[in-house]
């Protein structure tokens, strides 16, 4: 350490470079905890999972809907705590555009399901009290500005019904992109072909070693019937989903490893070219009496300082700019936008480590140099 | 007078650890941007090459996927009667077709995906160019059988030919490989639409697929079946029906590629400037005697600047060298409409490459104004003076 102040002043030396570096640096580090952030919340499904949930839809595919004559059926499967009717509606407020999830439930049980979901009591009894009754997410009112006690028309292309609902409560928690309305208005209202059926069946379970079984015994209920039922607990569920990303994963990781190529490309010609310019000085470094490892723990250090600063900037901006914008609220199927604690620790990581790799090769080299040969040098 | 060009190349080679590193920064931001785009760029060519010019799908007014319309076997009755479209022999060109999914698995994986399964009718290959059996042979009309995409067959488990598959209550055996030359139906499997009706337990059909005579019939008749009022349908181009399922995937998919790689680019700029910076300061004393021999700035800074853009050609090359070899390699996604799954190949095609080049020289230029702008400056003096 007490070679701090040498190190502050090379870098010092060239301000220029030490500015091109390190807002290089940074903007890749902002762009890779950006691209890991997307990779964690493709995957928070499956990783905030409720292990006492299952989720239970037709057997080929969710595009197929169940009888809801199967609600009672299920509910008599032992450990099951509850069973309600969790239908994916797919409702346009407005436009096309303002596309968020709506589903229909049963009012009722909706809180005993989801206590991920903060409201208060008396916005429940409301809710539950009014046929027509909706509750939606902070995120939604936040985008669109909903108030309680507003009638809202959602226009299904699937059903071509347009429900009006009132919204009676706003949720925070969970999926704060979603809006809840009672599948028994729905129910009344929709075309024939799709009366008394549901896309997917939410199942609480009483005790957690019990969903496996749950899982087996209702898909066995059901399975030489016309609509055969696929039941899993909620994150392999999700998993489901995750996976029709296909190869989206592998895609995000490539991307990420050529940055992380480019960023250890930069620094490394950075420390080369600062090693090189000081060959001279080394020598006089080594004339006064400095050690090889002296020397070289100078250019680490600088090296280091730099991937410091570098992280700092890019991922200090990335952790900033994602808390104080959201941006959930214009992707699909995107519930937050936030970088995990360990995303920005490993960011950190990496950047010591590009810093460490960069100028091992250069200080080596230049350290190793007879004070003879250092003085020599001219470039 | 301009300096020759020879004097930037070996400037370069002179300085092979400083070019190289540069170079390889750029062309893995140019190579980031290629993969993207060609990926867009493939779901684009998919969907483009999919509609033929003069068929018409026919879907449920209101519907915006096959998936969810629904059309009546009286609809057909009055549809196919209709003036206009194209006859083989004195059979109308008509298709009447249904769709549905099924799960698998995908090779080497638990997790799986949605396939479509199109059922259609007996004029269905004819409506659609391309479709060619590759191994076995195409299913029996009447019978339970089907042939599946060879795409689809190599990624999921249980789908080769002698393969069983349920829909329902009923068993499908797989008879038959086909392709069809990178269209979207490429990612389906087919069979014959009145065993998948009954298999699946419908009245109705999912969509009507017809030809026009010629292109004005082809208006007419999107104009007469939209307009229906007792019918209730809507018909459109295939064309534009295949352009409008999957804009928005391939647009986001540009979106993305763009932001990822200008925030790139802009870190490859920065370095690239460095390296400039630093050829620039080497290199005083010479540019110092350049000036003494009589080069003018311009030529000065010309030169800074091409050493630059040749840097950053070199990353173009090997970026754009790395990236042809994904023309072979075809991928998968889900399409959110239907969760079902699409196949298609990266596609990199001239106009992407030139992009690229432009990209590059672009980064190029960028990071060697400043620095060259900065050598062209330099006072002979001073130049001649530094050490």
């Amino acid at each position: 350490m007490k070679y701090a102040k040498l190190v502050i002043r090379n870098i010092l030396r060239n301000k220029r470079r030490t500015l091109l570096t390190v807002s290089s640096l940074a903007v890749s580090l902002f762009l890779i905890v950006t691209l890991v952030t997307v990779l964690t919340e493709f995957t928070r499904g499956s990783d905030e999972a409720n292990p006492l949930r299952l989720i239970s839809r037709h057997g080929v595919s969710l595009a197929f809907h169940l009888p809801i004559a199967y609600r009672e059926r299920i509910a008599t499967v032992p450990g099951v705590q509850h069973v309600l009717p969790y239908h994916w509606f797919g409702g346009i407020y407005k436009e096309q555009k303002n596309f968020f999830a709506n589903f229909t439930v049963d009012a009722r049980l909706l809180q005993a399901h989801s206590p991920e979901m903060k409201m208060s009591d008396a916005q429940w009894q409301a809710f539950i009290a009014d046929r027509q009754g909706a509750i939606v997410g902070k995120k939604l009112v936040d985008r669109f500005g909903f108030q309680i006690g507003q009638r809202i028309t959602l226009k299904s292309p699937i059903y071509r019904i347009s429900p009006e609902v009132i919204i009676r409560g706003i949720y925070t928690g969970g999926e704060e992109k979603t809006l809840f309305f009672h599948h028994e208005y729905f129910n009344e209202m929709t075309p024939a072909w799709s009366k008394d059926k549901v896309s997917t069946f939410g199942i609480m379970a009483k005790k957690p070693e019990d969903v496996p079984r749950i899982a087996r015994e209702v898909d066995a209920m059901f399975l030489n019937t016309d609509a055969p039922t696929k039941t899993e607990n909620e994150r392999e569920f999700a998993m489901s989903f995750e996976a029709m990303m296909g190869s989206v994963k592998t895609f995000l990781y490539g991307i990420i490893t050529a940055i992380v190529f480019s960023i250890l490309l930069v620094t490394a010609n950075t420390m080369a070219m600062n090693v090189r310019e000081r060959t001279n000085e080394v020598g006089t470094l080594k004339a006064l009496g400095f050690q090889r490892g002296a020397i070289a723990g100078m250019f680490v250090g600088e090296s280091l300082a730099l991937a410091v600063i570098g992280a700092l900037v890019g991922i200090g901006g990335a952790e900033l700019l994602y808390r104080s914008i959201d941006l959930s609220m214009y992707i699909p199927n995107f519930n937050s936008f936030t970088p995990q604690n360990w995303t920005l620790v490993a960011a950190f990581l990496l950047a010591l480590i590009v810093g460490l790799v960069s100028v091992s090769f250069s200080a080596l080299r230049v350290s190793s140099l007879t004070t003879a040969e250092a003085l020599r040098r001219i470039e | 007078m301009a300096l020759p060009l020879k004097y930037n190349i070996r400037n370069l080679v002179v300085r092979k650890g400083s070019t190289l590193a540069t170079a390889a920064s750029i062309g893995l931001t140019i190579g980031v941007f290629l993969m993207v785009m060609a990926l867009a760029r493939g779901i684009d060519l998919t969907l483009a090459t999919s509609g033929e010019p003069l068929n018409l799908i026919v879907l449920r007014n209101g519907s915006t996927a096959e998936m969810m319309s629904d059309v009546s076997r009286d609809n057909l009755n009055v549809v196919q009667f209709l003036d206009g479209i194209a006859r083989e022999g004195d059979q109308p060109l008509i298709s009447p077709e249904i769709i549905t999914l099924i799960y698998k698995p995908r090779k080497g994986q638990t997790q799986g995906g949605n396939i479509t399964i199109r059922g259609v009718g007996p004029m269905a290959m004819k409506l659609r160019s391309g479709f060619r059996v590759v191994e076995g042979r195409t299913f029996q009309t009447g019978l339970p059988e089907a042939v599946v995409s060879r795409r689809i067959s190599e990624r999921f488990q249980g789908l080769g030919v002698g393969d069983q598959f349920r829909v329902q209550a009923t068993d499908f055996r797989v008879v038959g490989l086909f392709e069809a030359s990178g269209k979207a139906f490429e990612s389906e499997i087919w069979a014959d639409v009145n065993t998948l009706r009954n298999a699946s337990k419908r009245v109705s059909f999912t969509s009507l697929l017809l030809r026009a005579q010629n292109s004005s019939q082809l208006a007419a008749l999107e104009k007469r079946i939209s307009d229906d009022e007792r019918l209730k349908l809507k018909a459109l181009s295939e064309r534009r029906f295949y352009e409008e399922q999957q804009g928005t995937t391939s647009m986001m998919l540009k979106g993305f590629g763009t932001f990822i790689a200008l925030i790139m680019g802009v870190g490859s700029c920065f370095a690239g400037m460095n390296t400039m910076y630093a050829a620039v300061a080497n290199r005083t004393r010479e540019i110092g005697t350049l000036r003494v021999l009589g080069y003018k700035r311009g030529s000065i800074m010309v030169a800074f600047v091409l050493e630059s853009i040749a840097i950053a050609l070199v990353g173009v090359v090997v970026a754009v060298l790395l990236a042809l070899p994904l023309n072979f390699v075809s991928t998968g996604t889900s399409n959110f409409m239907t969760f079902s799954e699409i196949a298609f190949n990266f596609r990199v095609t001239r106009e992407l490459i030139i992009a690229a080049i432009i990209f590059g020289v672009g980064i190029g230029l960028f990071g060697a104004l400043l620095p060259s702008l900065r050598a062209s400056r330099t006072k002979i003096v001073d130049a001649l003076r530094a050490t």
